[in-house]
């Protein structure tokens, strides 16, 4: 290959970040998506209805008829959109690094290895809760980007995770 | 080892006072122009003016003074610093008393700065710049030069210890020093562009501001009598906004030309073992050294008109450093060959290995799908005019053209056992920029779904400063760059910093 000069390791036999067999996140994280989606978008209709209540104008009715049709095709991409982009979160953990990918239209799988690693967090909020999930935080010292953020992992995988990655960070020093 | 003695608490020196009450004015002045705006034009509009020389506005005016200047000096009191047992110290507070204390080992920059007033009493200040957050912002305001000097060696000394001690120093010597000539070139090659957005972003600040006294002097009606919409009004109304877009370009170059002059005035760079010093400015003067293990990547910037000139900009980014920092790690006006020496100090060997690998020629297409959309939008607001605006199009195409042309031309990249190279720009800017693959922190392997179709991907590679992309190639070479970049950070496990 003449893409590497002075080359000292093969290429081709690398551990391949594209043969992981990586994990999909809880299925239960799709009803929070949803959910997400979902609120905005019937506080925008409702809105718009209610508008649609008290204006005599019969011009300003239409407009808004369409504006609720404008909103509803949005609303079904972006359902469709949030579940092409649900299949694609995935995760997994190599003896050296994690590969967390996500994203439908642009789809990132970003690699970080466990030397690089800053700190971790444990996040839940108010509906994670709810479904019994979490999101596990790593950061690294990146400034633009290359910290990952898994969501919607089951209340103990992110726990046994975050025990795995703390021990090697307190290992590594 | 110095004259000064740090170790037992000190203030600064006593002209701190000035500069702290000069500091402390400017910012109440500043805040409060609106409202001395709205005065004026109060008095303007009641043609009523107030005796200045009144006993009541004397007082008042001496009573803000003073109290300003007590606050000053009841700072400047409060104010202490020591360095004690590789800490750095710092008590402050009137009556929310703060006492800040630094490991030396956690010290990441320290900035000699002068601002106008500091130049006039001839004190600097000194700040210290930590890992971590943003908010802890430590800096004393009137040091006199030579103590400033001794203890920002002492600080860095002592965070450096372990790796720099045992290398022989190379004796600090003047590198570069960028001349009043050179200073006026980088200044008419800039990109005028820049400074025309500043002076519209300075324009629409200020009608904000004075929305309310622009109303009232009532400048639509006085500029309508002007322009009576009869025959040969058209005429006038073309030339009177070809005049002001005249105007506003040769104010976009004299803003270039100042700008460039009062951020690089005297512009001086040092080269030592551990990096570079450099210091500049003209109403901030600014000394701050650049060490090599907290580079992270390097950009050499040029234009058409700079590479006639034989300049090039030299810009690095620097771990921990804020935004606003950042801009000041910037050296102009250098030449060929200095580029090349100081890329052989930060980046061995790098410039002869280089191998240009060229991108997909989808770069290309994308860029000229997005012009074509902006050119779509620009067109359906002529669709208002007359048809003889639609001759912008000839011009506006024939450059999206070359410039998407340029685009491709100019991309390649490199990867190699130590270093990342990746060059781009469009028509008139090129640019280059390095980076040592032991500086990664992560790396993404970026896909839309249009480059999935044409089996391209790109490759995001993250730092502790600004991000680096390798655009559009082909997957698998994707793929084994970002095996073979993580393999690379993990098996060396070298220190990014």
């Amino acid at each position: 290959m003449a893409l590497f000069s002075n080359i000292q390791v093969n290429v081709n036999a690398l551990p391949k970040a594209e043969d992981l067999d990586l994990n999909p996140i809880s299925p239960k994280y799709f009803y929070i998506l949803l959910l997400n989606i979902c609120i905005p978008f019937i506080v925008l209709t409702t809105a718009a209805l209610v508008l649609n209540f008290f204006a005599d104008d019969s011009n300003i009715q239409s407009v808004l008829w369409y504006g609720i049709a404008a909103i509803f095709i949005m609303f079904i991409i972006s359902i469709v959109l949030g579940y092409l982009g649900f299949k694609k979160r995935k995760y997994a953990i190599r003896e050296k690094d994690m590969t967390y990918s996500h994203g439908y239209i642009v789809h990132k799988i970003i690699t970080l290895p466990y030397n690089r690693i800053q700190h971790i967090e444990i996040a839940r909020s108010f509906l994670a809760r709810k479904f019994g999930l979490s999101t596990l935080k790593i950061y690294s010292a990146g400034q633009s980007g290359g910290d990952i953020s898994i969501k919607g992992l089951p209340r103990d995988v992110a726990d046994a995770q975050y025990d795995f990655l703390t021990k090697i960070i307190n290992e590594r020093v | 080892m110095s004259a000064f003695n740090f170790e037992t608490a000190s203030r600064q020196s006593a002209k701190g006072i000035i500069v702290i009450f000069g500091v402390s004015t400017f910012k109440v002045l500043r805040g409060s122009l609106i409202i001395f705006a709205a005065l004026i034009l109060k008095y303007f509009s009641s043609d009523k003016f107030p005796n200045l020389l009144n006993l009541k506005f004397i007082l008042i005016a001496v009573g803000i003074v003073l109290f300003f200047l007590a606050l000053a000096t009841l700072r400047y009191l409060n104010f202490k610093f020591y360095v004690n047992h590789k800490y750095f110290f710092l008590q402050k507070g009137i009556f929310n008393k703060e006492e800040v204390s630094v490991s030396t080992a956690k010290i990441q920059n320290v900035y000699i700065k002068q601002n106008l007033l500091q130049q006039l009493i001839n004190v600097v200040s000194l700040s210290i710049e930590t890992a971590g957050d943003d908010k802890t912002e430590i800096e004393i305001m009137a040091l006199s030069r030579p103590k400033a000097q001794a203890l920002k060696s002492l600080l860095l000394l002592s965070s450096n210890e372990n790796e720099s001690k045992a290398t022989e120093r190379l004796k600090e010597t003047v590198y570069f020093r960028a001349s009043v000539k050179k200073l006026v070139l980088e200044g008419i090659s800039e990109n005028h562009f820049k400074s025309l957005v500043l002076i519209f972003a300075f324009i629409i600040g200020l009608y904000n501001n004075l929305k309310e006294f622009v109303y009232q002097l009532d400048l639509t009606s006085r500029f309508g009598s002007w322009f009576q919409l009869d025959g040969e009004s058209v005429m006038t109304l073309l030339l009177f906004n070809l005049s002001i877009v005249g105007l506003l370009l040769i104010l976009a170059f004299l803003l270039s030309l100042v700008r460039m002059f009062i951020q690089n005035f005297n512009l001086t760079v040092k080269r030592n073992s551990e990096g570079l010093e450099i210091s500049k400015g003209l109403l901030n003067k600014i000394n701050l050294s650049l060490s090599a293990h907290r580079i992270q990547n390097t950009t050499i910037i040029t234009n058409r008109l700079k590479q006639l000139f034989g300049l090039y900009k030299l810009a690095f980014t620097q771990a921990m450093a804020n935004k606003k920092q950042q801009q000041n790690f910037n050296i102009v006006g250098l030449g060929k060959t200095q580029i090349s020496e100081l890329l052989q100090q930060f980046y061995p060997n790098a410039e002869e290995r280089l191998i240009k690998n060229k991108p997909s020629k989808y770069l290309m297409i994308r860029l000229l799908v997005r012009s074509a959309i902006i050119v779509v939008i620009i067109n359906g607001l002529l669709a208002f005019g007359p048809i003889i605006v639609f001759l912008v199009n000839i011009p506006l195409i024939l450059y999206i053209i070359v410039n998407a042309n340029f685009a491709y031309k100019k991309a390649y990249y490199h990867v190699d056992n130590d270093y990342i190279v990746v060059g781009g720009g469009q028509l008139i800017e090129t640019t280059t920029k390095y980076l040592e693959i032991k500086k990664i922190q992560a790396v993404s392997f970026n896909q839309s779904i249009f480059q999935k179709r044409r089996d391209l991907a790109s490759i995001v590679i993250y730092t502790a400063s600004k991000s680096l992309t390798i655009p559009h190639i082909d997957t698998n070479i994707a793929l084994s760059i970002k095996n073979y970049l993580v393999f690379k950070v993990e098996s060396e496990n070298k220190d990014w910093m």
